[in-house]
């Protein structure tokens, strides 16, 4: 009997423990160890969380918010867990809600402002919670929620209500789509003739253009042998890169040429390649889209349009191919063969990014001598990764050509052409001169580099100098020169002592080193200081002074808790846990901001006086100026 | 509980004690209601609060917003929670839109003892109405000098329909309903009256506590109160037992002699359990002196005081031999009405509110008092004053309380505009059950949960 009242005194002793320990912290967050401690502990017994609440509620009418607030995240914890607790806490709901949120006029929550508002706010949070969760179970939990939000008019984050209203926003949105698709789908259904007609007529006609251009090329196919031959004979003293641009060259010239005759057709097969690729094959790709997500009861019927849909987006595209090999890109960007294989316009955007450099490394290495642009270009000296494919002579020359920053001022090379840039701006703005040219020195300034200064990275060493504490390790600030707790930083060693000589560190940070050097060392230390008395001025003499006294003090302590008790031992705990109230205590000083700075400057007595002064004689003038008024002419 | 329940059956306990046992066990269980709420519809502080002393089953409510409802305790009008939580929504609510409302708010709201017919209200826009049940109508209306504080019509009545009214005024008006006049005006208060009471056991006897610390005895057939009661005249503990002799007096409270009043000055205390005696032959003997004056003029000089303060709530017990008031110097004070005097039971309260007049409630076996003790009613044991519960539910000030002796259930009534139920617990709990047979999906289960 006696073993199990001891054994609950010792239970007890450890919840209040450990809740004192939680809740004794600035942290703006419950150590999540002590937490789970303090779990495990409260579920071994009715007793123990009997005494549990008890020393909550006792926490809670502290007169510092920080524990209310640690407190009360203690009770929300529990609450949400234990059945017991649930019902301790709510038969005195009432005190609880009035300690955490503060609604009753005498009772304001106390001091640190900033910590009650949050308080203030996690108790209303964690109130709707309980309300929710066990609201059907606990008709006190009710009445405070009532009473708060339909009395007091309390802001409650609801959000079990705005959980519910997303959900069933995004159930509509669903709902939504689902009909949108459904409509398309009947609708693609309906058109699906009228589109395949569309997309055959045109293909038809892509076709014959095609063909007028194949007929129109025969007579140039007879230079194409003594081409070869030619390159038969360079082969032999050529390298294979050359021969590989030559050849590249060589399919150019197997392409139809634009020339006066053909033009006509080229614009056509232009046109039609332009409406391919922006139109039919866009409308193709959606309807597939379309048949893909549309949920439908019968998928037969869909089925077999979507593999109508595959079938022509693949003949669109293989049509889409033989008009970009027959030289007929889109009119402007033609494919610098870079990346032959390449569909879709705007990659061909992100490859021009390598490829620009490319014939101004050229023509560099032709000249040789093209300074003026070397100076503006900064190199960066790291390699491109070139891609496998790419043609060897091409790849070394990518190797070795510099890297720049992108800017608008790579945009272009030569003269410019101001009206030919690709945007289409001729149906907004009236007639446009097609030939009209940017000026040399106007493009000269579009060119100009602009660089942005980039700090060069230097590795700010750290601190390093040994911790105070028992675990040691070093301090893992990062100065330029001081560090604020440590001093002047110098190169360590692993121990973090200095590699230096001891000399500086005497004088600049004498309170965190002592601690841990030997009495050897500090012997050493008063020696040089000895030594320094003679020609060190006063001031730095006394500091000195002051240090070894607090060293020694320091090393009499550490003597005294090496030699001493368990008694002692606590002792130093008590100084450590005041130390914790002392921080707490410190957040419930106002901190002296500018404001009140002025405020006690403004609103002092001699300050009013002089005000009121300065009003009475402002006054004065008023009756003076009254008295000039009335008598204008004696003035 | 269960050997109570077989005592019975062996015969060991006879039916009268069995009840009674039953009754006040659950009477001393009392805690907040979870599974029976009522929905107040009141958007002012509740002021008055009564079940229909018929049926036990209407319950009157009127609130400082000049409105009142009539509530069905019995029959559930909507559940929530899955059948967990019955709501009783009123079934009869009048606020200042109905054509004779109302003005101002409501202080007094009571049945027609008789059945339920009939109720009748009081309030500060100085009517008292009395209102036809069935059609939501008023009937009879009386135009009072000021202020209503309080009405009481007596549950023993069997010659008179008098409503008594305690108003700002001085006097004491008494309304008969069967003519819808005054039938009396009693003066002798020197304030307002905030209390007033009906004798439980005799139909002519009534009480009032004015806001002059007094609390003044009328017997209506004749002129002038018959009884100032004194808070120094008192006696010790309960009633001494009854002698043959003082059974005669016993009978009606006619008995007192007017000039028993006039003692108060002359003795100090008594506190022998024997003094009811020696009082008895002085009243004799004062009586035969003082018997020319006149009895009604004699009385209303006499200042004696109940409490310091005034007087803010009365309460007689069921049998009528007690009297509790309950003072604005926070005190509540228990009289034996036969002698007059003031039993010097401590009751253990630190403070009631003191700006409106409070509702205190009895239990049926005078055991228990029930007393709005700021934002919380406390239950006091009555011959002891011992607190036997703190029932902590209201967010603001608790004004009025109700006990229902059928179904041992309280009503409280207060500031933050809630009606609360408080009742002993069930025996056997139905949630898991009417979750199953609605079918609709349990709500979260009130269990342990640990996650680790």
């Amino acid at each position: 009997m006696e073993w199990e009242v001891d054994e609950g005194k010792v239970a007890a002793a450890v919840v209040v423990g450990l809740i004192e320990k939680a809740t004794n912290s600035t942290e703006p967050d419950l150590d999540p160890r002590i937490l789970k401690s303090i779990k495990s502990v409260v579920r071994h017994s009715d007793l123990e969380l009997r005494l549990a609440v008890e020393n909550l509620m006792s926490l809670m009418k502290r007169d510092h918010s920080q524990v209310r607030y640690l407190a009360l995240a203690i009770i929300h914890e529990l609450f949400m867990r234990s059945k017991l607790f649930r019902r301790l806490i709510v038969e005195n709901l009432e005190q609880l809600l009035s300690l955490s949120v503060g609604f009753r006029r005498n009772q304001p929550l106390p001091a640190p402002p900033a910590i009650a508002s949050k308080l203030r706010l996690k108790a209303i949070e964690f109130l709707e919670r309980w309300n929710t969760t066990f609201g059907i179970h606990y008709r006190q939990l009710r009445l405070g929620y009532d009473y708060l939000k339909n009395t007091l008019r309390f802001q409650f984050p609801n959000l079990q209500a705005n959980a519910a209203r997303a959900q069933q926003e995004r159930r509509e949105r669903e709902l939504r789509t689902k009909e949108i698709l459904l409509k398309k789908y009947e609708l693609l259904k309906s058109n699906l003739p009228s589109i395949k007609e569309e997309v055959k007529s045109m293909v038809d006609e892509i076709n014959e253009c095609l063909d007028i251009l194949q007929s129109c090329k025969e007579p140039n196919l007879p230079l194409s042998p003594i081409d070869e031959e030619e390159e038969e004979y360079f082969e032999e003293f050529r390298n294979l890169e050359l021969r590989q641009i030559r050849d590249n060259s060589l399919k150019e010239a197997d392409k139809v040429q634009e020339n006066s005759e053909n033009k006509v057709v080229f614009d056509a097969l232009r046109e039609l390649y332009k409406l391919l690729v922006t139109k039919h094959i866009v409308a193709v790709q959606e309807s597939i889209s379309v048949l893909i997500r549309v949920e439908l009861s019968d998928n037969r019927v869909r089925d077999s349009m979507l593999k109508e849909f595959i079938d022509t987006r693949n003949h669109l595209k293989t049509i889409k191919k033989k008009c970009e090999e027959a030289g007929c890109g889109l009119s402007v960007t033609t494919d610098e063969g870079g990346g032959g294989g390449e569909e879709d316009i705007w990659e061909e955007g992100t490859s021009e990014r390598f490829d620009i450099p490319k014939p101004n490394k050229q023509s560099e290495e032709d000249h040789d001598a093209n300074k003026s642009k070397d100076d503006a270009i900064k190199i960066i000296n790291s390699k491109v990764v070139c891609d496998a494919d790419l043609d060897p002579l091409k790849s070394k020359l990518m190797g070795e050509a510099p890297v720049m920053k992108w800017g608008s001022f790579l945009d272009n090379w030569g003269s410019v052409m101001a009206n030919q840039r690709g945007l289409e701006v001729e149906g907004h703005w009236g007639r446009v001169d097609y030939d009209a040219v940017i000026p040399a020195n106007k493009v000269a300034e579009l060119n100009m580099q602009a660089t942005v200064y980039e700090e060069d990275d230097k590795e700010i060493q750290q601190c390093g100098a040994p911790l105070k504490k028992e675990k040691g390790g070093l301090c893992t600030r990062r100065d330029l020169k001081i560090c604020p707790f440590h001093g002047r930083i110098v190169p360590r060693d692993n121990q973090g002592k200095p590699l230096i000589n001891d000399n500086y560190l005497s004088e600049t940070e004498p309170k965190e080193n002592l601690l841990s050097v030997s009495t050897e060392e500090l012997a050493k230390q008063a020696v040089i200081i000895k030594k320094r008395e003679f020609y060190d001025n006063k001031k730095e003499m006394k500091r000195a002074k002051l240090a070894k006294v607090r060293g020694h003090n320091d090393a009499v302590l550490r003597d005294a808790a090496l030699a001493s008790t368990s008694a002692t031992c606590s002792i130093g705990e008590d100084v450590k846990t005041r130390e914790k109230n002392n921080s707490l205590a410190k957040m419930l000083k106002k901190k002296v901001s500018v404001k009140d700075r002025l405020g006690t400057r403004l609103l002092n007595r001699k300050a009013t006086a002089r005000a009121t002064q300065m009003m009475m004689m402002n006054l004065g003038d008023d009756r003076h100026s009254k008295y000039r008024e009335a008598f204008p002419n004696q003035w | 509980m269960w050997k109570e329940i077989g005592d019975r059956q062996s015969g060991k306990l006879r039916p009268n004690s069995f009840i009674s046992r039953i009754r006040s066990n659950r009477a001393s269980s009392l805690q907040l209601s979870n599974h029976k709420e009522i929905v107040s519809p009141h958007r002012g502080a509740i002021n008055s609060l009564q079940v229909d002393l018929t049926e036990g089953r209407y319950l009157l409510s009127g609130a400082s917003d000049a409105s009142l409802s009539v509530y069905d305790i019995q029959h559930t009008t909507d559940y929530e929670g899955g059948g967990l939580i019955a709501k009783h929504k009123p079934i009869l609510h009048v606020d200042k839109q109905h054509q004779n409302g109302h003005k101002y708010a409501i202080s007094t709201a009571i049945w027609y003892p008789i059945d339920t017919g009939l109720f009748v209200t009081g309030s500060f826009d100085h009517h008292i109405n009395v209102w036809d049940t069935n059609t939501s109508q008023v009937v009879m209306d009386f135009k009072m000098p000021g202020k209503v504080y309080r009405t009481a019509m007596s549950s023993l009545a069997t010659s008179h329909m008098l409503i008594a009214a305690a108003t700002e005024d001085v006097q004491v008006r008494l309304c008969d309903m069967a003519s819808g006049a005054f039938s009396h005006t009693l003066s002798g208060h020197r304030d307002g009256v905030m209390a007033v009471e009906w004798s439980a056991c005799s139909e002519w006897v009534l009480m009032t506590g004015g806001c002059d610390g007094a609390i003044r005895f009328w017997d209506i057939r004749r002129a002038g109160c018959f009884s100032v009661l004194d808070q120094s005249h008192s006696q010790l503990g309960r009633r001494p037992p009854l002698l043959e002799r003082s059974t005669t007096k016993v009978t009606t409270s006619r008995s007192f002699s007017p000039g028993q009043t006039s003692s108060s000055k002359t003795r100090p205390p008594q506190k022998k359990a024997t003094s009811k005696h020696s009082g008895g032959s002085r009243i004799l003997r004062q009586g035969k002196q003082k018997q020319r004056l006149h009895p009604g003029l004699l009385s209303s000089q006499d200042r004696a005081t109940a409490h310091y303060g005034a007087v803010m709530g009365l309460k007689a017990t069921e049998d009528g031999m007690y009297l509790l008031s309950a003072g604005s110097d926070s005190r509540l004070r228990l009289w034996d009405i036969e002698s007059g005097c003031n039993t010097l039971v401590h009751f253990e309260i630190t403070r009631l509110q003191t700006t409106k007049p409070i509702q205190l409630a009895v239990t049926q076996d005078s055991a228990l008092v029930f007393v709005p003790c700021m934002t919380s009613l406390k239950a006091f044991d009555l011959w002891s004053g011992k607190t036997s519960m703190t029932l902590q539910g209201h967010y603001e000030h608790v004004n009025c309380c109700c006990y229902n002796a059928y179904d041992q259930e309280l009503f409280t009534g207060g500031n933050d505009r809630h009606i609360l139920i408080w009742s002993p617990p069930k025996l056997i709990s139905q949630d898991v059950d009417e979750w199953d047979g609605r079918t609709g999906k349990p709500p979260a289960l009130d269990e342990d949960n640990w996650s680790d």
